[in-house]
């Protein structure tokens, strides 16, 4: 699948007999090597902007699906209005018009030591700078008796691709005046707002289609980003068929039961036509493998240039990352990705890496054509990563349909350019 | 249609400073107006680099498309002069003309970082 340059033959072959334990990634003459592992939205951006800040690196990109499907709009999925295939994005660009080296196979240990990566294959690749953008891994277990295994019939559809499909189906299957219930976690995990405008696409589809159906949100937070736009959306559009559930009123759920389709809160039973939990979340699994995690589930990093600060010479960009005021989000693993790219790119030729700014910014629509945004511009501070004071916040309350309208068609538009500056 | 006029953004990188000095020549660079927002840990003035201002422009490229060159309904950025860039950033962050999200989003930048993203972008190679 990637070409296997001499160095790397030379080393394979020296392994195979036994001879070459060790291999120095030094290379004076020659130009270093970053490895990205994770093919998400931070680590194919961190690998073409690696490329583009300096050309002359061999970049390499470890990602072991051949598809990428995007978290970014997969509700439009599931509100009817978008096939996954148009969500689904290949790597090939990066390959044929970037010059980056794509290895579609799955880390299995990491080196920081010796900088070295061992992949499933068997072989073991040396490197100068790693960076690692896991995205997340679900804490199964945390909610009682939610499992892998729960996810056929309790999709998360938080990971898109197949569940997102499954959900799908469930919820064309479901009755008129069905009860659909969505399990929402604690703060942190990816995509904040994800969960609301998962409810209020999936009421415009039942709206249309069973409009005697019921959706409910079972909360283990008190508040949620654009709380007040989204209340005022679903009060407009899908009047009574939306009820949100906080932690502070027993939203909170303890454990499920798969085959009643039920899920127990603190303090009451609620049954589903069909549910969906999206559970607590943690560093995903390369995070731990590389022992780049910290007690709370995820990576502490460098505010300036998110190296880890617990292995020298590996970043950690994107969900798994703790980026201080950050969201979990597309956006920011766009940010970060660029400003590791940066710091590395600087670092390998000598400079200090500029001090940096960072930016989220996340649409979530309602509708179709009614869209709200929350933004944030983003410093690095001897206290982590602040947002700017005065920057960012979410779109006004009191905005008119046409400026609903026109942030929805920004939030297309936004799909369009940050796949584009990642994928090509 | 006041609102499509949210434009501003951002170009390639492996592209020169087209009329600015070498990489080697400019690390000098520009003090920042701006301190109180531009001022790093250690309450030294930042300075704008070259590889600062191709850094700060590359943010744009998430929303308008990589080399300022948006494949959707966000404007592109390839056609504007550095002036052009710098003023309607200034008028963003200073609410002097309605926008959705540039508004929220230019208030979070110095004018000093503004101008050094103008001039970057104007001067990509197109």
């Amino acid at each position: 699948m990637h070409r296997i340059n001499r160095r790397d033959f030379l080393r394979f072959a020296g392994a195979s007999v036994g001879a070459l334990a060790i291999v120095s990634p030094a290379r004076a003459a020659q130009s270093a090597r970053v490895m990205v592992i994770g093919g998400g939205f931070g680590g194919v951006t961190c690998a073409r902007y690696l490329k583009v800040f300096d050309p002359t690196l061999e970049v390499m990109l470890i990602e072991p699906e051949p598809q990428f499907v995007t978290g970014p709009a997969s509700n439009y999925v599931l509100g009817g209005f978008r096939a996954l295939r148009r969500i689904t994005l290949n790597y090939d660009a990066l390959q044929t018009k970037y010059g980056i080296t794509l290895i579609h196979d799955l880390v299995i240990s990491i080196n920081a030591a010796k900088k070295t990566v061992t992949l499933k294959n068997g072989k073991r690749l040396s490197y100068d700078r790693l960076v690692v953008s896991p995205g997340v891994d679900f804490s199964w277990g945390a909610i009682k008796y939610y499992d892998p295994a729960s996810a056929n019939a309790m999709p998360h559809a938080w990971k898109a691709g197949p569940q997102t499909t499954l959900l799908r189906k469930k919820l064309e299957a479901m009755r008129n005046g069905g009860r659909f219930l969505i399990v929402a976690p604690a703060n942190p995990y990816r995509c904040p707002p994800g969960p609301y405008e998962r409810a209020s696409l999936v009421a415009y589809y039942l709206k249309r289609h069973k409009p005697r159906s019921k959706i409910i949100i079972l909360d283990a937070k008190d508040d949620f980003p654009k709380k007040d736009l989204f209340m005022d959306g679903w009060n407009k559009f899908y009047p009574g068929m939306i009820e949100w559930v906080p932690g502070a009123q027993g939203g909170k759920a303890r454990s499920v039961n798969v085959h009643k389709l039920v899920v127990d809160t603190e303090l009451d039973r609620f049954k589903g036509d069909v549910v969906n939990v999206i559970p607590p979340q943690n560093a995903g699994r390369i995070a731990y493998v590389a022992d780049l995690v910290n007690d709370s589930g995820w990576c502490p990093v460098e505010a300036r240039t998110f190296e880890s600060k617990k292995q020298k010479g590996v970043y950690v960009i994107g969900d798994a990352a703790i980026a201080g005021d950050m969201p979990k989000s597309a956006f920011a693993a766009n940010s970060q990705a660029k400003i590791a790219a940066a710091a590395i790119v600087s670092e390998l030729q000598g400079r200090t890496p500029a001090e940096p700014l960072l930016l989220s910014t996340c649409y979530s629509l309602l509708a179709p054509d009614y869209g709200i945004s929350i933004a944030g511009v983003y410093r690095a501070t001897a206290d982590g990563i602040k947002l700017v004071p005065g920057s960012g916040g979410v779109s006004p309350r009191e905005a008119n349909l046409d400026f609903r309208a026109e942030e929805a068609k920004y939030a297309i538009g936004w799909y369009a350019s940050i796949t584009a500056d990642g994928w090509g | 249609m006041q609102l499509r006029r949210i434009i501003f953004g951002v170009c390639t990188v492996a592209a020169a400073l087209a009329g600015c000095e070498t990489p080697s020549e400019s690390q000098h660079a520009f003090e920042l107006s701006d301190a109180a927002q531009g001022s790093t840990p250690s309450g030294k003035a930042a300075v704008i680099t070259p590889d600062r201002a191709r850094n700060l422009a590359s943010g744009c490229f998430a929303c308008h498309g990589p080399n300022g060159r948006s494949p959707g309904y966000i404007p592109s950025l390839t056609t504007l002069s550095a002036a052009d860039i710098a003023a309607k950033l200034k008028r963003f962050k200073n609410d002097e003309v309605s926008s959705t999200i540039m508004g929220r989003q230019a208030k979070g930048y110095s004018d000093a970082e503004i101008d050094a993203i103008a001039r970057y972008i104007a001067n990509l190679k197109r």
